[in-house]
C-alpha cells in the first residue's frame, strides 16, 4: 500500500461531491434506501482504507469501482438467497437475441424524456433504470451521469471496453422503450 | 480512442438524475454525513493524549535504570565460604575438643608425623 498520507479535508470534499450520486446509484440497484446507505458507507470505508493515497485525479473512478463492487456483491448475495425464485422469474439480465445495429441511438432524436414534465420524468427515469439489468444500469450511470469515458467505465466495471459499449447500447435502447411507453 | 457520441436525450436524463440527487431530504443527507465522517476516521491521524509523552518517558527511564543496575550487579558473586585450610583447622579443633585423647597427644602430633616419616625412610 502507498505510504503517502491522505489529506483528510481533501478526501472529505471529494466524498461530499460523490455521495449523493452514489446513494442514488445504490438506491436504483437495491430499491431500498437503507441498503443503499449501507453500500455507500461500505464503499466510503473501502475507498478511504485503500485508495486515498492515490492521486486525487484517480479518486472518482476508484471510488465508483469500490461502489460497483459493493453493488455486485449485494446482487450476488441476493441471487444466492433468492435462487429458488429464479426458476419462476426471468431476470432480464440475458444479453442474447438483441439486434445492436437496430438499437444504435439516433443522435438527432429529441428523446423520450422531452414529453415528460419535471417530476414525471424523474419518476419515469427512476423506474426505468431500476428495471435495467445491473451491468446495463451501471454502464449507463457511469457513462451518462458521471461522464466517464468508455475506458474509465470499463476500468470501474472491471470489464472490456467492448462490454461497456454493449451494455450501454442495450441500456439506451431499453430506457427509450420504457420511457416511451411511460408517456 | 473511439468514443461513440451519446444521444441528445441522455443530457436530459443527466439533468433529471442531478435533480434527484440534489433533492435528497435532510435526514438522508445527515446519514450520508455521518457515514462519511465514520469513513474519514480511518484517515485521521491518531491524536496522542498530552500525558502520554511524560508517562512514556518515565516508563522508559525506569526500564533503562532497572536494566543498567541488573547489568552491573555481579550475578555470580561467591557465597561466603570457608577455605580448605580454615575448614581443616576448624575440624581439627572440633576433634580435639570432643576426643577422649589428652591434649598432650595433639600437642605431640607433629612429633608423631616426623617420627612416621623417619621410619619410612629407614625402611626404604
Amino acid at each position: 500500500m502507498d505510504a503517502a498520507k491522505p489529506d483528510v479535508s481533501s478526501v472529505d470534499q471529494f466524498l461530499k461531491t460523490v455521495e449523493r450520486r452514489a446513494l442514488r446509484m445504490a438506491e436504483m440497484a437495491t430499491s431500498n434506501r437503507d441498503e443503499a446507505m449501507d453500500l455507500v458507507q461500505d464503499a466510503m470505508f473501502g475507498f478511504v482504507r485503500h485508495y486515498t493515497a492515490k492521486p486525487a485525479a484517480d479518486w472518482a473512478p476508484l471510488f465508483y469501482r469500490v461502489l460497483d463492487s459493493r453493488i455486485n456483491d449485494w446482487h450476488r448475495r441476493r441471487t444466492v438467497r433468492g435462487r429458488w425464485l429464479a426458476v419462476w422469474t426471468k431476470t432480464g439480465d440475458d444479453e442474447d437475441g438483441v439486434d445492436e445495429i437496430a438499437q444504435a441511438p439516433d443522435q438527432t432524436d429529441p428523446g423520450p424524456l422531452l414529453r415528460l414534465a419535471g417530476s414525471e420524468a424523474s419518476i419515469a427515469l427512476d423506474g426505468a433504470l431500476k428495471k435495467l439489468p445491473t451491468r446495463q444500469r451501471q454502464a449507463f450511470l457511469l457513462r451518462v451521469w458521471e461522464g466517464f469515458d468508455v475506458a474509465t467505465t470499463a476500468a470501474v466495471m472491471r470489464c472490456s471496453e467492448g462490454s461497456v459499449k454493449t451494455h450501454l447500447s442495450r441500456a439506451l435502447a431499453a430506457l427509450r422503450r420504457a420511457l416511451e411507453s411511460y408517456a | 480512442m473511439n468514443q461513440e457520441p451519446l444521444p441528445n436525450w441522455t443530457g436530459q436524463a443527466k439533468q433529471v438524475l442531478d435533480e434527484s440527487a440534489q433533492g435528497l431530504d435532510a435526514a438522508t443527507l445527515s446519514r450520508l454525513n455521518r457515514a462519511r465522517q465514520r469513513a474519514l476516521e480511518q484517515a485521521r491521524p491518531r491524536v496522542m493524549r498530552p500525558w502520554f509523552l511524560p508517562a512514556g518517558l518515565a516508563s522508559a527511564c525506569a526500564v533503562l535504570i532497572t536494566v543498567a543496575v541488573a547489568w552491573h550487579t555481579p550475578t555470580n558473586m561467591p557465597a561466603p565460604t570457608v577455605s580448605g585450610a580454615t575448614a581443616g583447622t576448624f575440624a581439627s579443633d572440633l576433634d580435639m575438643m570432643t576426643s577422649d585423647d589428652g591434649i598432650e597427644f595433639y600437642e605431640d602430633l607433629d612429633f608423631y608425623a616426623w617420627l612416621d616419616s623417619q621410619e619410612k625412610d629407614n625402611n626404604g
